[in-house]
């Protein structure tokens, strides 16, 4: 038994940290590219932060400094990963009654580091480091969500929150590095191929399955399609269908929407063909809009369904 | 004065003592400087503790609260910023004869405040019979007339509540405040053993201090003897104002640690007279409300319209004895300032027993004679309005100027009716751990009760503090702090 209010709580603290990881990230790549002053690397980093921050069209390495801080520390930009995490912990705070005390210092943990005066010290001294610690945190902090959370109900729509942010975000990731290939210079540049590796968790995992002669194809059938890699979009949706596929109850028909989404879109990244992802109408987009279908399907099946429907018996 | 509540300073060894002594009594030394024996072990700790180890020891404190977000928000300043509330280092030691009286005197003051609710929410008969005034009780605002007639369970209506206790000068303890909606702070007393255990672990072992850790197993069976029998299993919830307000880290600590669903008004849903809650496989029956939203607004239909913090139709619910609210909405009447004067009669009327914990001497400012004499002395007495709480709104007379006494005069003769006055008592005072000094700072006691089918004092309390020095006001609201209060059990005493 779990209360409507406490699922969506739960759902929207795995939502955040995903994104707060996620941007962190984002930065991290784009401030070593700035650093290398491989502009090619830095152009398509920053293309990916475009929809987060809007920075110049100046590849200068204050310029990246100045964008990176924005999407890290500033608490009046909503994707920032201060704001992320400061909503996440907010919707920990009010169900901290269901969460264990190991996640929930986790986190608050993490909350009050980034919010204190030394954050912008820390930020401007060492950014790499910052966000480093920063990622290593929220890997702790999942990891005291798997080791303490009982794997119930609660613990599912946190990391059905955790899934379908992240195939959204490699999904978009993929879209602003690959969609439109003809307007932009094809991302052949080995640097530039590394570091979209490295934005998605990537770059370690790749290598182990198609050592470092990198192709952009191989590139993007890993992190679409593998069937391992955690990060990969076929794997993410494949955790959010178990996840809907327990949470469901058996017999309810007018139930069984978000689970039937994340099932068929399961299939067909199971069996899609690597030719079929590019170009309008093709894979890529139809993994955000059966995301937002998916999201849209939770909410009226689990949280804001009408109640005359739902009386008991 | 209690005859039990002379500690005697027997077997006290002749120490140096940290501090002079003051007017007021001490829980550690005595006046002529002698240290109390149960303080032995303790004092020792803290002689030998170097003033470097006493200040790590309180940052470890202040961390671990920090960490677990026992916190409370302050408002101000465009943006809120939360706050831990200041915990001090050293417990304060309560032998165990001392508790036995105190818990004695808080069942007995209890017993009868519960019959006396059931009296004045049934046939009024103390008031017919003129122990108490009836004007004084109908008019007060926290008197419900929604609840005539309504049957409450054993009688209890009030469930929780948390006495506000006082050492006098001679360390005999009073009653000033009983607390009868829903006082927080029980999770500071909780959070403070936790502390306590980890700062002082060599003498917590051995000085056999009784424990508090039961309060959330104990409020749990207290809530579900309140459910009627045909609902063998009884869902429990507690009802929050939600994360903003000031006691919600306490409301999120209790459910957690009950193991029951902590809602929020939106959670709550009422439908052909029976209150539910909303899940995410639909509605699900509520039992009992342990709720922590005052009366006003619990709902909206019957009581303030404007409240989003309660469902529509609860109050129904509840008068059809489908669901439990606890404390049981209009208690409030029987901790109204002017009301409390009365409670010795009160538990003579009831109970036909003379009262264990004295109250502290009070004056009713409605009658004009008492008036006269407040007004010719305001600067002994500490004036009170009838229904602030939180030490707002009072007067300290021996601590204001001419100036505030006179304005706060005019405000008394314009409405005599809303104030009290009691004498200033000089608040006992504990060692506390004040900017890297041992230093007395005055304390009260604040001891938690549950009443359900039968009535538990909790072994243990919340011992507040005023951190200022000479100040007598402990609320946290006005830069008060707490620390952590060991009773020790009987066995203490053998050799």
């Amino acid at each position: 038994m779990m209360l409507a209010r406490v699922a969506d709580s739960l759902y929207w603290i795995g939502r955040y940290v995903e994104r707060a990881e996620h941007h962190s990230r984002l930065c991290d790549v784009m401030l070593t590219a700035a650093l290398d002053q491989n502009l090619a690397a830095v152009s398509v980093a920053r293309r990916a932060i475009s929809a987060f921050v809007d920075a110049e069209d100046s590849l200068g390495r204050e310029v990246s400094f100045a964008a990176a801080h924005t999407l890290v520390l500033d608490r009046g930009n909503r994707g920032s990963v201060v704001a992320s995490l400061s909503r996440a912990r907010e919707n920990a705070r009010q169900v901290r009654d269901q969460i264990t005390t190991e996640t929930w210092e986790r986190l608050n943990l993490l909350y009050l580091r980034v919010i204190s005066a030394s954050a912008e010290r820390a930020f401007a001294r060492g950014p790499a480091t910052f966000l480093q610690s920063i990622i290593a945190d929220l890997h702790l902090f999942k990891g005291a969500v798997d080791a303490t959370m009982s794997h119930g109900q609660g613990w599912r729509f946190l990391l059905l929150g955790v899934y379908l942010e992240r195939a959204q975000l490699i999904a978009r990731l993929l879209t602003v590095c690959f969609g439109d290939q003809s307007a932009k210079t094809p991302l052949e540049d080995h640097m530039t191929q590394v570091s979209v590796l490295r934005m998605a968790c990537a770059l370690e995992p790749y290598l182990r399955v198609y050592t470092a002669e990198i192709h952009t194809r191989n590139l993007l059938e890993f992190l679409l399609f593998d069937e391992e890699f955690p990060h990969s979009v076929r794997f993410s949706i494949k955790r959010m269908e178990d996840h809907l596929t327990t949470l469901a109850q058996p017999g309810a028909a007018d139930r069984s929407r978000p689970e039937r989404l994340a099932a068929r879109l399961s299939g067909r990244l199971e069996f899609a063909d690597m030719d079929e992802t590019l170009g309008p109408g093709a894979l890529l987009s139809t993994v955000a809009q059966e995301c937002s279908a998916i999201h849209d399907a939770v909410y009226e099946t689990f949280i804001s369904y009408p109640l005359e429907q739902r009386l008991p018996a | 004065m209690g005859k039990t509540a002379k500690i005697k300073a027997v077997g006290a060894s002749t120490v140096a003592p940290f501090y002079p002594h003051e007017d007021a009594y001490d829980d550690m030394f005595a006046a002529d400087g002698r240290l109390r024996a149960h303080y032995a072990q303790l004092h020792g700790r803290m002689s030998t503790l170097s003033a470097g180890e006493l200040a790590d020891r309180q940052r470890a404190l202040e961390q671990s609260f920090l960490l677990q977000g026992i916190t409370f928000t302050v408002y101000g300043g465009g943006e809120a910023t939360e706050r831990i509330i200041p915990t001090d280092l050293f417990p304060r030691i309560i032998p165990a004869a001392e508790w036995a009286h105190i818990d004695a005197g808080l069942t007995q003051r209890l017993r009868a405040l519960n019959c006396f609710l059931a009296d004045i929410y049934g046939d009024q008969k103390i008031l017919t019979d003129g122990v108490v005034p009836r004007e004084l009780i109908l008019s007060a605002p926290s008197y419900r007339r929604e609840m005539a007639g309504i049957y409450v369970p054993h009688d209890a209506y009030v469930n929780v509540s948390g006495a506000d206790l006082i050492r006098g000068e001679d360390g005999g303890f009073f009653v000033l405040e009983d607390n009868l909606r829903v006082p927080s702070g029980v999770s500071y007393m909780l959070a403070n053993r936790d502390a306590a255990k980890r700062t002082f672990p060599e003498i917590f072992g051995s000085a056999r201090v009784r424990p508090v850790e039961r309060y959330p197993d104990l409020l749990l069976a207290s809530l579900k003897s309140m459910a009627p029998e045909w609902r063998p299993e009884p869902q429990v919830v507690v009802l929050t104002p939600g994360i903003y307000n000031s006691a919600y880290y306490e409301h999120a600590y209790l459910a957690r640690l009950m193991g029951v669903p902590l809602v929020e008004g939106r959670d709550l849903v009422v439908h052909d007279n029976m209150a539910y809650m909303r899940t995410t496989t639909g509605l699900r029956v509520v039992d009992v409300i342990y709720r922590r939203v005052d009366d006003d607004f619990i709902d909206p239909l019957t009581f303030r319209r404007d409240s989003g913090l309660g469902a529509a139709g609860l109050f129904n619910v509840y008068r059809a004895g489908n669901v439990v609210i606890a404390n049981a909405p209009g208690t409030g009447v029987a901790d109204d300032k002017a009301v409390y004067a009365y409670v010795p009669d009160i538990i003579h009327y009831f109970l036909g027993e003379d009262p264990i914990l004295p109250n502290v001497k009070t004056f009713l400012c409605r009658n004009p004679v008492e008036l006269d004499h407040v007004l010719a002395n305001l600067d002994k007495f500490v004036v009170k309005a009838v229904g602030a709480s939180g030490g707002f709104g009072m007067l300290v007379g021996p601590h204001a100027s001419a100036v505030e006494r006179e304005v706060f005069a005019a405000r008394l003769k314009a409405d005599p009716a809303n104030y009290v006055a009691q004498p200033t008592i000089h608040l006992s005072t504990a060692p506390c751990l004040v900017e890297g000094q041992i230093e007395p700072r005055h304390v009260d006691l604040r001891p938690f009760l549950l009443a359900g089918a039968e009535i538990t004092v909790v072994p243990g309390a919340l011992t507040r503090v005023a951190l200022r020095r000479g100040s007598l006001v402990v609320n946290s609201s006005q830069g008060g702090g707490s620390k952590d209060t060991w009773v020790l059990s009987e066995s203490e005493t053998a050799p």
